[in-house]
């Protein structure tokens, strides 16, 4: 205790420059917090929208379905299964329709995909109350995302006609309302596309009791469907996951040469203040500790900037960090045409072990800068030392 | 003054190397980190530009409206009149014509029947005139089989795409899409390579083809769906996007046609100009962190070096030179340390980020498989600003370290300073 | 009871809406059958097709056999030039010289239109004559270019169809319909045909100019003008051959 009593009274009395290398610490100690927090944020958003807006736990896919081939849409319905019926009466399957379409915006023919799926279902966040029909109105109610929103250049009560064939081939085509417009970062339930009641969209397009995909509630387990695969969370949000990966990679660098500039600082300190205090140091081997006491001792003061790096990083960084992570950070809109979702704020996410795991990192790489140079008091002569000549 | 300095610099290395040598390493880290952070960071950036935005594009204003549908039956019209015409007025691009268009890729067995069909995302670029296209999108470090398109007729197919439809190389495959006047289309195109661009949206169904077929295959001779700029010294400058885009739309503004060109710059699309904003400013705060860093680093210089010097100044207060005159040679030196140690860690800074901007460093081990997205070899890049950047902080950090350490002069006496001689 | 039940029920009970005598309306599609279509025809027209950018025409020759067969070449423009389409009952082949290859137009691909005109190639498929998927109910008389016209509304009698109803005016003394519309089940309107310079030929009334138009669609629509029409000629039996599309 008293050694560190010691060690922090050294480091205070060195004044300014103590304080300047701990805030030069702080600030890559903040930084690197916060863009892992942003990411990590981004990632835990970015997979909770998937599973909020899509896919639940897992999605149960009609054999034929391909998400990609929409010209095979029509032969990859069928009858909900039987297995699964009574899972689909108690909403822990909510099942989806989907049949290729065509809407007429401002007479051009522009080609969607019509979902279908129960305007009361619970299990994603999709705003499907909106599809419950007011009965004074004869146009079928509609919800599109806003992506869709601006391909489209609909809005909110625009009456929009959507054609399409029904099992028969037979031309159909009906007015639609856009009943509402929801924002969400899940560009697969959003571009191109129009959410319908599902009870009218297999009356109309003769599919009674079909469906291309059923979406499964966390509180029911898989089992095993005859014509239908289970995909899981898993394999869903592979590609997501993928994508938001490689975003790391090109960052780690950055922080690597980042912190190393700030333990240039601590090291070039270090070094200074060794040599400046070789009567000290002879003095405390004179006093009779061992020199490798003296080399921990220095060591430890070396280190301490770390501690006091956390604790001056703590002052303004966890303000700020509260704040973003209510508030968010706001990012722009617009899509990057690589397919890649950003939502309109990132809220950075603080897990323990990103904050547990930077701490013990930034005190191990300053104790290593710190214990470099001190390695030379070892090779020191204590005599030429407590003299003050230089060595 | 400044040769005296200079002098005293020269022949007293001790109290020149290890400044310059500190200065020197850390502007060529600054140096350094400014190019990788533009390289890195920026590489999404010319990724999106190269692939698909341009620097600056301009487009119909009714395709821009429509842009998602890929939007043929609305594109530019008398498009090499109007290639020219960019080319004239804003010399400082190269402008390209690309064509986007989907489809539906038809395989046929050996008497001709239809064997396999997929959808098909394409993009018509300029693949046989010139290498600019090809170089500028990266496509031949994402080829996987086969060679690149050296005649006409030749495409490349995403790999996923080739092995789904169990294509072989130099297959002949037809093209159906529709043509600029909704008509059907229908073209032979050779299979010659894949390529694998590592997103998933690409993968999944792309072909790649020389912008002349497609013209051909879409009935759109002398038009294009896009006119792309890209910038001559191949880095994106919002400000002389925009002035560009203001002056070209600017020309059309009486214009009411829907079919009169528009100009959009890169940074219109909100996302590129945030990432944009973002590394610029990136830029100002490593400089702020470096200033700190070698301040610190410097003052220790300072000081090791200033106490080695008490006894000159001891003596150069007693021929009667006062402590500020004193002090204000330490800041010229510190200034003339800084401006020299800038100079050599810039250059040395700037090879080492000229050497890993053209060579690069290949991390493809550590990501497995390559991607357009993420490219597999880290690369610098040399902006303007990185040749100026290491003055900042190379300049600023010594002259505040020197004036750090220098204040020791005035707390010392005189008579303290000129006994340090005798020692 | 299905639609022709409540047709029937309605002729029979209502005589207020039918009031005047109107001529039933198979009747009237009967005379319109035997008016336009015959065992066979050759036919050179011209099609006009009106896009976003630019007006195009092209010519082609079409020989028919009773509905069922249809043998269509392209003779101009130059890059059309040569591309012949077969149709054997529901089966569309396209031959484009361009790639020398024979596509089997089906699915999805029978939406694509017809050389960038407002009809699809599955509009052309449909050529079942009218009797047999429509039940027509004359509803009305309505006057078109100084034409007295019967209002025929038509509606599917069977389920595989492309257009559930469609409304017809036909000239009372021609027996050429000069107006029609073609309808989605929900009743609501698909596409508007316009026919005129009706003319006789070996005794017949054809429109030699019909102007087809999505109404979803902005645009002008596309027009289709005869330019040669002969009733009943005899076709070579290998002119519906998949070999001859080469």
């Amino acid at each position: 205790m008293k050694i560190l009593k010691l060690v922090f009274r050294n480091l205070i009395g060195n004044g300014l420059k103590t304080w300047l290398n701990v805030f030069v610490l702080s600030i890559a100690f903040v930084l690197i917090i916060f863009m892992q927090a942003i990411l990590q944020g981004w990632d835990r958003q970015a997979m909770s929208d998937t599973v909020k807006w899509e896919i639940a736990d897992g999605q149960y896919w009609n054999a034929n379905y391909d998400p990609f081939d929409p010209f095979t849409l029509d032969s990859a319905v069928s009858i909900i299964p039987k297995e699964l019926v009574n899972q689909y009466e108690t909403g822990q399957v909510e099942p989806v329709l989907i049949v290729a379409g065509t809407i007429y915006p401002s007479g051009r023919s522009m080609p969607v995909l019509m979902k279908g799926i129960r305007a009361g279902q619970q299990l994603l966040e999709l705003p499907t109350s909106l599809l419950m029909n007011p009965t004074d109105s004869a146009d079928i109610p509609a919800i599109i995302g806003s992506n869709m929103a601006h391909q489209s250049g609909l809005t909110e009560n625009d009456i929009v006609t959507l054609r399409w064939r029904d099992a028969n081939g037979t031309f159909e085509a009906r007015d639609i309302r856009i009943a509402g417009v929801f924002r969400t970062f899940v560009p697969t339930v959003d571009a191109g596309q129009i959410w319908l009641p599902l009870d009218i969209l297999q009356k109309i397009t003769l599919n009674s009791g079909k469906a291309s995909l059923l979406v499964k509630s966390k509180e029911v387990s898989v089992v095993p469907v005859d014509g239908w695969n289970f995909k899981d969370v898993d394999e869903l949000t592979r590609p997501l996951r993928e994508t938001l990966r490689s975003k790391t990679v090109g960052q780690s660098v950055f922080y690597v040469i980042f912190l190393l500039l700030a333990l240039l600082a601590v090291f070039d300190t270090q070094t200074l203040s060794i040599f400046y205090r070789q009567r000290e140091i002879g003095t405390f081997v004179a006093l009779g500790m061992t020199k490798k006491e003296v080399m921990g001792l220095f060591t430890l003061e070396g280190t301490m900037n770390a501690i006091l790096a956390i604790a001056l990083g703590a002052v303004y960084g966890v303000p700020m960090f509260l704040y973003f992570a209510v508030n968010g950070i706001p990012m722009p809109s617009g899509t990057s045409d690589f397919g890649v979702a950003i939502a309109d704020k990132i809220y950075p996410a603080f897990p323990p072990k990103l904050i547990i795991g930077t701490i013990l990192f930034i005190i191990l790489i300053t104790a290593w800068v710190s214990y470099l140079p001190a390695r030379k008091i070892v090779k020191m002569n204590p005599t030429d030392a407590i003299k003050g000549k230089i060595q | 003054m400044i040769k005296f300095l200079l002098k005293g610099l020269m022949r007293d290395r001790s109290r020149s190397l290890l400044p310059v040598v500190v200065v020197t390493l850390g502007v060529m880290i600054t140096v350094f980190m400014h190019a990788y952070l533009s390289g890195v960071l920026g590489e999404s950036l010319e990724k999106t530009a190269n692939f698909t935005e341009g620097h600056v594009r301009v487009e119909t204003r009714a395709y821009a409206d429509n842009f998602s549908q890929l939007p043929n039956d609305l594109a530019l019209v008398g498009v090499d009149t109007l290639e020219k015409r960019l080319e004239r007025l804003y010399p400082e691009y190269n402008w390209v014509q690309r064509i986007d268009f989907g489809g539906l890729l038809d395989v046929p067995d050996s008497s001709g029947n239809t064997k396999m069909q997929g959808t098909v995302m394409g993009k018509g670029i300029d693949l046989l005139q010139s290498d600019g296209e090809a170089t500028r999108m990266e496509l031949k470090k994402l080829l996987v089989k086969g060679r690149f398109p050296s005649k006409a007729g030749e495409i490349l197919v995403s790999d996923e795409l080739f092995e789904k439809l169990y294509l072989s190389l130099g297959d002949e495959v037809t093209l159906i899409s529709s043509t600029m006047f909704g008509e059907m289309a229908m073209y032979n195109f050779t299979v010659a390579g894949s390529l694998h661009f590592g997103v998933n949206v690409l993968d999944r169904g792309m072909m790649i083809a020389d912008i002349r077929d497609v013209k051909a295959a879409l009935n759109m001779e002398d038009a294009a769906g896009t006119l792309l700029g890209f910038s001559k010294n191949k880095l994106y400058n919002d400000r002389q996007a925009v002035a560009t885009k203001t002056d070209f739309n600017k020309r059309y503004e009486s214009d009411e046609d829907k079919f009169a060109p528009v100009m959009s710059s890169l940074s219109d699309n909100g996302l590129m100009g945030f990432s944009y904003a973002f590394i610029k400013n990136m830029a100002g705060f490593i400089i702020l962190v470096f200033i700190f860093a070698m301040s610190i680093v410097l003052w220790n210089a300072g000081l090791i070096s200033g106490l080695r010097r008490y006894g000159e100044f001891g003596l150069r207060m007693a021929i009667g030179e006062n402590k500020s005159e004193i002090y204000r040679s330490l800041i010229g030196e510190a200034a003339l340390v800084g401006i020299i140690g800038t100079i050599f860690g810039s250059m040395l800074g700037l090879s080492a980020s000229w050497l890993m901007q053209e060579y690069g460093i290949n991390v493809g081990s550590m990501m497995n498989n390559s991607s357009l997205m993420i490219s597999d070899t880290l690369r610098t890049q040399i902006t303007p600003f990185t040749w100026f950047i290491g003055f900042i902080p190379g300049i600023f950090s010594t002259v505040i370290g020197a004036m750090l350490s220098g204040v020791g002069i005035y707390k010392r006496q005189t008579a303290n300073l000129f006994k340090e001689l005798q020692n | 009871m299905n639609k022709k039940t409540i047709v029937i029920f309605l002729s029979f009970f209502s005589p207020l809406l039918y009031a005047q005598n109107y001529p039933s309306g198979n009747s009237l599609l009967d005379k319109i059958d035997a008016n336009m279509s015959s065992e066979t025809t050759i036919m050179t027209a011209s099609m006009q097709v009106n896009s976003a950018r630019a007006t195009r025409t092209m010519t082609l020759k079409t020989w028919m056999e009773s509905d069922k067969k249809a043998f269509t070449e392209y003779l101009s423009p130059a890059r059309e030039k040569g591309t012949k389409m077969l149709k054997l009952d529901n089966q569309l082949w396209l031959y484009s010289p361009s790639i020398d290859r024979t596509i089997q137009i089906s699915g999805h691909m029978l939406r694509q239109s017809v050389m960038g005109s407002d009809l699809s190639y599955e509009d052309m498929m449909n050529d079942t004559p009218m009797q047999e998927q429509y039940n027509a109910v004359v509803t009305g008389e309505e006057t078109i270019n100084g034409r007295k016209c019967w209002v025929v509304e038509m509606t599917a009698r069977i389920s595989d169809i492309n257009y559930y109803s469609r409304k017809l005016w036909v000239d009372q003394e021609r027996f050429v319909p000069l107006r029609m519309q073609l309808f989605a089940k929900s009743g609501k309107q698909l596409k508007e045909i316009a026919l005129s310079d009706i003319r006789q030929i070996q005794g017949r009334w054809y429109p030699m100019k019909t102007v087809y138009k999505d109404v979803l669609k902005d645009g002008k629509g596309t027009e289709f003008t005869v330019s040669e029409i002969s009733f009943n000629p005899s076709i070579p039996g290998n002119v519906f051959n998949k070999s001859n599309l080469k």
